[in-house]
């Protein structure tokens, strides 16, 4: 009995102790609740307040994570949570991503004029952002699963957020499916892996060294059930079959979230696991798994370009950009040898602000102008052309064209990867990096369809389209980056390098 | 004086800021701003014409003036050393030829688009983007700066064509774009590979500190050693898109994939090749020639005409300038054993393009295709590696800018009177618009290479360069330059018979056409555009000087670096890939 309330006190101080470095997602929770709390009364004006509430809360976490300090015990969350700069940087990514959905759904028309949910919507959106903190720093892989869960089950009911929609409901259902039997898939590889080592604990050297004795059939088996459940996460082939309809269905500031936020936890999930493999002393013991992941990588490059030639509506085109992204960012993990990291780190900040700021571009078009398929956009560019001059830009940093911050990062990935490729010599390194650059070609296609309608196709009704001071000056502020990264991109990438020297 | 380049390149751009400024509805301002802006980087270019000192010495990796160096954007990669990227601009020889063209042509287009009713902002906006995009790529010595402006040609030039041209104008730009694109990417692989394979001595001195070095040269000298030796730990490495560096084999990393002795080959071709082979293939989009040429001629017919004659004029060279300042120096080994396939493309693009003209009806295809078979003449001389060949092909490439100026202008003169160019639909214009004719006649001849015009400058020392190489250099069989002889023939036979068809005889015009047709003589703005680029055609064709003598040191030294470094190279690489 005494044994165990010294052990008790033991692990409550351990917890105590590695508390503080949580600081993020304590808030995180705190604002949660005090949210949820708040949307109990009928008050109207208290539920305004909610959107405000959560932005508050995204700008204290963006704040805290900036100034950073809160890591300086050096102690990591009973080996569950690891607080580097790493997640801390991301950290930042995911307060951005918040506070940029939280704008964009102030701007969403239908989000704004919804009778019930509203705060549960904004309620959920902390619940996500938490999950993805959670994600970025799991080394343990019940964690990953526990964070990856915490994600999914805020996405499958913010997807659903416009009940009243047919295309919302089989959306949201699908997506339940899709992730759910990922979910169980991933779960069931974890337990290979716990099976084989007697730990989930990939950090520690026993697991490994356990995985060297192990079967090398068995660890590659239960590798590729694991990635089942981040590949889903990320919506790389083959598990990205639920991304054309979700974006399809979900409001506009969601899918602007799921393309940028979830896929950057995931990729860093990924990084962190995938890094352990690529350990010098393990060198060459699992091959296998990186190949898979090669293989994931090309394939979703391929998949995710050449299937977004043929739609026909900008949110599904712009599902199958958001798994062509994801390719790049696999593909980016994958040069070994270089300093990946920074470069992926630096393509995820790119791709938030160019993401959000089409998915704003989108969402106006809806709203206002009643756009459905790519066609509607029929000679808009010239009724609005601030708005469309803009979307051209986020449009152009999505292909990797200069000047724009999307070239840069695309830019850096491929010379890391040729990097590896000449330390390496690995042949599919050289395959991911002669496709990658011949799809790019490929992604001006369809991405400038929409520049296409806009610009070049004529649109004879007269009258004008204003768009409202804060839309405008929100476009603005995602451009801005983008022109910014590109011409200075050593500003950020010299400030990711130094948080990521911050190991713990 | 070191802001001459940066303000050539960067005039256009602040027009257009104006013109941003500008309210719509203020559409003659905004064309004068235009103008204003064209006309001061001509008078900069001009200005710079006057004062590049042709007798530098100058061999390649050196002799640069007027240059501008300032560091933009350098990072650390660790363990690999920093990579850095500067803005890095100056004028040699080769360059200068190019820059004075485009001070001229982007006036005459301004000129040209005075008719310009529809969107005219977003046209001079446009326009005044292309036309500093192109003067960067003219003077860029980064690679990575090059790129940039080359790479951000592309968009103003799809605009341009897709929503000011003719009634296939969307499939055209579309076409346009896609190949261009297609084309740059070849040429960022084989810049990543670069700039991953290649240090910049100086810096990496600056970064080593070197103790007790007497001079810069020195320590250039000493790093580039220490690196062939391997001794320079790669934390140490300053890479870097210094085109000038690239074209020192001492720069390239041992051990990296092209560095000449590193044996990696690629479907059986040393990697250095494969590299060439991508990035020719690049600028081979752009020169255009056979059988990457076929979006040329969909994009002039649609292109609106100020926009005919800047793609003629200056975008089209923008790829021959690219095979002589990036493809042959940086890679002389594969240059020299590729020498057949660059010649022989060209021949075949003087004899097809010509071929392709003379069975044209629609004057501005034909046209376009006479470009395609001019084009291949500066392959040829670039191929032939003599200095004759070599003047040569940078001579077609001025001349050709100011000739095809002009035959687009004239054709551009027709459309607007009769909204149509067929060939047959006319007959014995000469009778009714005398002093166009008289216009036309004069393009033609200047680009048929009649004597006394500077397009029989051009042809002539390409042909010599060729016919010369087998003994000079050893780079092409002679029976090339034979062939290509006959392009000249070729192209007679069609200027001289659309001229019979359309020009002469007695006077008759399709039925159909009569009514909308108002055949007037040339007006005032015409002439202001016709009559220079005539006088300067003419003044080039007689007075070749004025041009060889800037040019023909920086030529000179083109040729001996390539031919010197090529040899030894290719017997290093070739010697490297057997085991």
């Amino acid at each position: 009995m005494e044994e165990q309330a010294a052990y008790l006190s033991q692990s409550i101080d351990r917890i105590l102790a590695g508390a503080g470095s949580l600081l993020p997602e304590l808030l995180l929770a705190f604002f949660f609740l005090v949210l949820v709390t708040l949307d109990l009364f009928k008050s109207h004006t208290l539920k305004r307040l909610l959107p405000w509430l959560a932005l508050t809360c995204f700008f204290s976490t963006l704040v805290v994570q900036i100034l950073g300090g809160y890591t300086s015990g050096g102690v990591q969350f009973l080996n569950l949570l690891r607080s580097d700069g790493l997640a801390r940087y991301t950290g930042i990514l995911f307060s951005l991503a918040g506070i940029f959905t939280v704008l964009l759904s102030l701007q969403n028309r239908r989000l704004e004029n919804l009778k019930e949910g509203r705060g549960e919507y904004y309620g959920l959106l902390l619940m996500l952002v938490l999950g993805l903190n959670l994600m970025a720093k799991s080394v343990n892989l019940l964690m990953v699963f526990l964070a990856i869960e915490v994600v999914s089950i805020a996405s499958y009911i913010l997807t659903l957020t416009l009940k009243n929609e047919k295309r919302a409901v089989e959306a949201g259902l699908k997506y339940v499916l899709y992730g759910t039997l990922s979910a169980g898939v991933m779960l069931y590889g974890m337990s290979f892996f716990y099976g084989l080592t007697g730990s989930l604990d990939y950090t520690l050297a026993s697991f490994w060294q356990a995985l060297l004795e192990a079967s090398p059939l068995m660890v590659t088996l239960a590798a590729i059930l694991i990635f089942a459940g981040f590949l889903f996460k990320i919506s790389a082939a083959p598990f990205h079959f639920w991304a054309p309809d979700v974006y399809q269905g979900a409001p506009m500031p969601v899918v602007a979230l799921f393309s940028t936020g979830p896929k950057m936890a995931g990729i860093i999930v990924i990084l962190r696991f995938v890094a352990a493999f690529a350990d010098p002393t393990l060198a060459g013991s699992f091959d296998d798994i990186l190949l898979f992941l090669g293989i994931a990588a090309l394939a979703t490059l391929a998949v995710g370009n050449l299937t977004a030639l043929w739609q026909r509506t900008p949110r599904r085109l712009m599902a199958f950009s958001s798994v062509s992204h994801a390719g790049f960012l696999l593909m980016a993990l994958l040069a070994f040898g270089s300093n990946y990291t920074t470069s992926v780190l630096f393509y995820m900040s790119v791709l938030l602000f160019m993401n959000f700021g089409l998915f704003l571009y989108l969402q106006l078009a809806e709203d206002e102008w009643q756009v459905q398929t790519l066609e509607d956009f029929r000679g808009l560019g010239f009724k609005s052309p601030y708005a469309g001059v803009l979307a051209l830009l986020f449009l152009l940093s999505l292909t990797g064209l200069p000047p724009l911050a999307g070239f840069m990062g695309k830019l850096l990935v491929f010379s890391n990867v040729w990097e590896a490729y000449t330390l390496s010599g690995q042949e599919l390194l050289l395959a991911l990096l002669v496709v990658g650059i011949l799809l790019t070609g490929v992604a001006l296609f369809y991405y400038i369809k929409i520049p296409y309608y806009l610009f070049l196709k004529r649109n004879q009704t007269a009258e004008n389209l204003v768009i409202s001071l804060s839309n405008k000056l929100l476009l603005g502020l995602f451009a801005l980056p983008l022109l910014v990264l590109f011409f200075k991109p050593d500003l950020l990438l010299h400030w990711i390098e130094r948080l990521l020297a911050q190991t713990l | 004086m070191d802001f001459i380049l940066s303000g050539l390149i960067f005039t256009p751009l602040l027009a257009a800021l104006f013109v941003l400024l500008l309210p719509i509805r203020l559409q003659k301002p905004m064309k004068a701003v235009a103008l204003a802006g064209t006309l001061v980087q001509l008078a900069l270019a001009v200005w710079l014409y006057l004062r590049f000192d042709g007798a530098a010495p100058a061999n390649g990796h050196t002799g640069y003036q007027f240059v501008q160096k300032l560091d933009w954007i350098s990072f650390s990669l660790g363990s690999l050393g920093r990579f850095q990227i500067e803005y890095f601009v100056g004028v040699d020889g080769v360059s200068i030829s190019m820059v004075l063209l485009t001070g001229i042509v982007g006036v005459i287009g301004v000129i040209s688009s005075w008719t310009i009713t529809r969107n005219v902002k977003g046209y001079f906006l446009l326009y005044l983007l292309l036309m500093t995009s192109v003067m960067g790529c003219f003077l860029a010595l980064d690679f990575f700066l090059f790129y940039l402006f080359f790479e951000f040609m592309l968009l103003p030039m799809y605009f341009l064509i897709g929503i000011w041209g003719g009634p296939k104008r969307e499939y055209a730009a579309l076409k346009f774009f896609i190949y261009t694109l297609v084309g740059s990417l070849f040429i960022l692989i084989v810049m990543i590979g670069l700039y991953t394979s290649v240090i910049d001595p100086q810096a990496t001195a600056n970064q080593l500190n070197l103790q007790g070095m007497a001079t810069d040269q020195n320590s250039i000298r000493q790093v580039q050693q220490m690196l062939q030796q391997g001794v320079l730990s790669s934390a140490d490495l300053v890479r870097t898109f210094n085109i000038p560096a690239m074209m020192e084999p001492a720069n390239f990393i041992p051990g990296s994939l092209l560095h000449v002795l590193s044996g990696v080959t690629l479907f059986d071709l040393p990697i250095r090749f494969v590299a060439f082979l991508l990035v020719f293939a690049g600028f081979l989009i752009k020169v255009p020639s056979v059988p990457v040429h076929t979006w040329l001629p969909d994009a002039h017919v649609e292109a609106p005409t100020p926009i005919s004659v800047l793609l003629a004029a200056i975008l089209l060279k923008v790829g021959g300038y690219g095979l002589i300042r990036i493809v042959y120096p940086i890679f002389p080994d594969a240059g020299a054993y590729f020498s057949i396939l660059v010649g022989g493309l060209g021949v075949l693009s003087i004899i097809y393009g010509a071929l392709c003209a003379l069975a044209m009806n629609d004057l501005k295809k034909l046209i376009a295709y006479s470009s395609v078979s001019h084009m291949g003449f500066v392959l040829l001389g670039v191929a032939s590696l003599t200095a004759e060949g070599v003047n040569g092909a940078i001579y077609m490439m001025f001349s050709h800018g100011i000739i095809s100026a002009m035959l687009f202008l004239v054709v551009g003169v027709i459309y607007d009177r009769a909204h149509d160019r067929m060939i047959l639909n006319f007959r014995g214009l000469a009778k009714r618009m005398p002093a166009y004719t008289a216009f036309v006649v004069v393009a033609f001849f200047a680009s048929l290479g009649l004597p006394g015009f500077s397009g029989f400058i051009a042809e002539l020392l390409v042909l010599l360069g060729s016919f010369g190489a087998p003994e000079a250099t050893g780079m092409l069989p002679r029976w090339l330059a034979v062939v290509a002889v006959f392009g000249i023939l070729l192209a007679a036979a069609y200027y001289l018979w659309a001229l019979q068809r359309m020009f002469f005889g007695k006077y008759w015009i399709f039925p159909e056409l009569r009514e909308k047709a108002n055949l007037s003589d040339l007006d005032f703005r015409e002439y202001l555009m016709l009559v220079p680029l005539a006088i300067l055609a003419l003044l080039f064709g007689i007075f070749p000087h004025l041009l060889l003598d800037k040019i023909g040191v920086a030529v000179t030294g083109f040729t001996e670096l390539v031919l010197l470094n090529g040899q030894e190279q290719l017997q290093l690489v070739l010697s490297s890939i057997i085991p």
